[in-house]
């Protein structure tokens, strides 16, 4: 990939924005290059000083390397979902709690239905919450902050509510080998995933009009506007998007825990904001990087997995993750968001 | 525990900070027998073999409190006499996902030993699976993972006396009320093991030994944030309650809070789990009457004696308890030291 995607492709919207745009772009391209560079180059300076550290404990094994891309399969889905909504200006804070009601909603499909059903009633959920939001925010004006909020709260009491606060087992091996344990010509299912929706994303946010759309809407909304970009509509879209990525994260944690839980998923908001701010999105919109979300959260990851393999004790490794976290935001938003 | 009510109520009054031999009261997550967590030991002998092996655990824990310092406090200075090294520690802040994580990130450094507190018996059964095949001894606090079997599967379970605990409160807040009144239950509305064993042991002891003692008013809670609304509402349909059983101590600062905004300085609370602000009622003669309270250091001690007695290939109890101890405003920072092997917070001493 190019390594910056970067919002100024929201100026094409309109000949005037594009000049704008273009002005604007020319004279912090070079910067943005060298910033997003500095965070590609963070991840590998985190990943060598990890190697050379760890290389007596595994660290570099294959299954290492493997289980850091398993456990962050769920969150790099969730963050692709965030960059569309990021870009266009708005912010989901509601996918965790999508995550959960989606497995949840999925797993009790299995308990008498075929994987299939489980898979379209997670998927179905997800898309129905995320689009719930996206009506809010799209028609009636609301803030996606603030309905976000709101439904993160709603959701998360109707996970509660769906199970009355039990795990739902899954043991339908279809679905497990699909979403969780198995794996295509020796490559786990939740790599696959993963590479699926990176690519898909990448694929519709650089390379559709809809991806510039999303793009010239969180740079300027009113100029998206005028220039016939129906904002409303992409509003709906890029939190409907995003429910449908939280509704895929609750499927793949299901396959890998073999259950669903009220908890899935609620733990994910910071670190998935974390992952795609670093990755080089710009938390006021114009900008956004599916794989830099990917890079994000593989780094969050390795974070996590090395600094346990470093034998710290569970406090020092909060506030080590916290410093680097700090680092790399710095790094990524520094000036640009001013 | 079929004591007679008045001797141990006499107990309670009299010596407050006991420890507990109710064990056959507390029952394993499959039914299983309890063995008193002393029954655990590993011998200089075995320690001395275990010493040259260059073995490895790791704690793997589902939070972080003062409660998981002390068990990880007795486990590691456990290991250290054995000389096993601990490689990794991990917390995972309630999320089953996580837990999973990092059991697996653990696993690189591969540990003989794990001791964990499975977060839910369904997610986590899938979770230590890669472990349990790996043949690593595994110690479980308190949960078991479903469908697991000792000892093919698991060295131990260690939990508190949780019956224990539960009677505890019980006859605590008896002694509190003056053996008559009518109380509130205020009990963890969820299918947890642990909590769920404590609550229903403080009920059948007050239906059982405390004839008169009524539970006039039950609650469940699950957000330890809604305890304030909940007492709120409770002292409200029963303003003469002269106490309350709070399921622990975090709600219990809410139902604390809703007596304070209520002016009521007579209802009495008893909770499980210490809690400085609790505890500063307590000392400072305002309702909470007593605190019941596990011996965490030991709790950690005979997990780590298990894991080991397993790796050296002797046989382990499927079922082992501590003592539970019952903390008043008199034996606080005694309390503190037995339970958490940490001094009492500074606001608690020389009270």
């Amino acid at each position: 990939m190019s390594i910056t995607e970067r919002g100024s492709q929201g100026a094409r919207a309109t000949t005037a924005e594009h000049e704008t745009g273009r002005t604007k772009v020319s004279s912090v391209w070079s910067r943005l290059q060298l910033q997003n560079g500095i965070v590609y180059l963070g991840f590998i300076a985190i990943f060598i000083f990890f190697a050379v550290m760890l290389h007596d404990d595994g660290f570099l094994t294959t299954r290492n390397l493997t289980n850091i891309v398993l456990q962050t399969a769920p969150a790099t889905i969730m963050a692709i979902g965030l960059v569309f909504a990021l870009s266009a200006g708005e912010i989901d804070l509601s996918f965790g709690s999508t995550t959960a009601v989606a497995a949840l909603c999925a797993a009790m499909a299995m308990q008498t239905m075929p994987a299939l059903v489980g898979v379209f009633a997670g998927l179905g959920v997800g898309i129905a919450i995320g689009a719930f939001n996206g009506a809010m925010v799209a028609w009636l004006k609301l803030p996606s902050f603030l309905v976000t909020l709101a439904t993160m709260g709603l959701f998360a009491g109707v996970a509660r509510t769906l199970t009355d606060l039990r795990s739902i087992p899954v043991i339908n091996d279809t679905f497990t080998g699909m979403f969780g344990s198995g794996d295509l010509f020796g490559v786990p299912s939740l790599v696959w995933w993963t590479i699926g929706a990176v690519a898909a994303g990448h694929i519709i946010f650089r390379h559709t009009p809809f991806g510039a759309h999303v793009l010239a809407t969180g740079d300027n909304p009113r100029a998206a506007q005028v220039s016939g970009i129906k904002v409303p509509r992409i509003r709906f879209l890029v939190l409907t998007i995003c429910g449908a990525c939280a509704g895929l994260a609750g499927l793949l944690y299901a396959g890998r825990l073999q259950a669903a839980k009220y908890t899935l998923g609620e733990s994910d908001l910071m670190i998935v904001i974390a992952a795609v701010i670093v990755g080089g999105t710009a938390l006021n919109g114009g900008k956004g990087a599916i794989i830099g979300a990917l890079v994000g959260s593989l780094l969050m990851g390795m974070l996590n997995n090395g600094l346990i393999l470093m034998g710290l004790g569970v406090s020092d490794q909060m506030i080590v993750r916290g410093l680097i976290i700090l680092l790399a935001v710095a790094i990524s938003l520094r000036d640009i968001n001013r | 525990m079929k004591t007679l009510p008045g001797i141990f109520a006499a107990t309670v009054a009299a010596v407050a900070l006991t420890t507990s031999f109710a064990w056959s009261e507390t029952i394993g997550p499959s039914g299983e027998t309890a063995t008193p967590s002393t029954e655990v030991a590993v011998s200089d002998e075995t320690a001395a073999k275990l010493r040259d092996g260059g073995h490895t655990a790791a704690l793997l824990w589902h939070d972080q409190s003062d409660f998981v310092n002390a068990v990880t406090a007795g486990a590691t200075d456990e290991f250290e006499r054995l000389g096993i090294e601990v490689v990794a520690t991990t917390s995972a802040g309630f999320d089953a996902a996580k837990q999973r994580s990092d059991i697996e990130t653990a696993l690189t450094r591969g540990p003989d030993i794990i001791l964990s507190l499975p977060l839910d018996p369904v997610t986590s059964a899938a979770a230590f699976e890669e472990a349990k095949e790996a043949g690593v001894a595994l110690v479980f606090l308190s949960n078991l993972p479903q469908g697991y079997e000792h000892p093919a599967d698991y060295a131990a379970i260690v939990t508190d006396d949780l019956f224990d605990m539960g009677k505890r409160a019980a006859d605590a807040l008896a002694e509190a009320i003056g053996g008559e009144g009518t109380v509130g239950w205020i009990f963890h509305d969820a299918s947890y093991y642990v909590t769920n064993q404590r609550d229903n042991a403080f009920k059948t002891t007050i239906e059982n030994d405390h004839p008169n003692i009524q539970i006039v008013a039950e609650q469940g809670i699950s957000d330890p944030a809604r305890a304030e609304e909940i007492a709120n509402a409770m002292l409200l349909q029963n303003p003469d309650l002269s106490g309350i059983y709070v399921t622990w101590a975090g709600p219990a600062e809410g139902v604390l809070a809703a007596l304070r905004a209520n002016d009521n300085e007579t209802t009495k609370i008893v909770t499980l789990d210490l809690s400085e602000p609790i505890a500063l009622d307590m000392v400072g003669g305002g309702n909470v009457a007593a605190i019941v309270a596990d011996e965490a250091y030991e709790l950690g001690r005979a997990m780590a004696a298990a894991g080991a007695r397993a790796l050296a290939g002797q046989e382990t109890p499927s079922f082992v308890v501590a003592p539970a101890l019952t903390v008043t405003a008199d034996t606080v920072e005694e309390g503190w030291m037995e339970s958490l092997r940490i001094e009492a917070p500074a606001s608690l001493r020389g009270n």
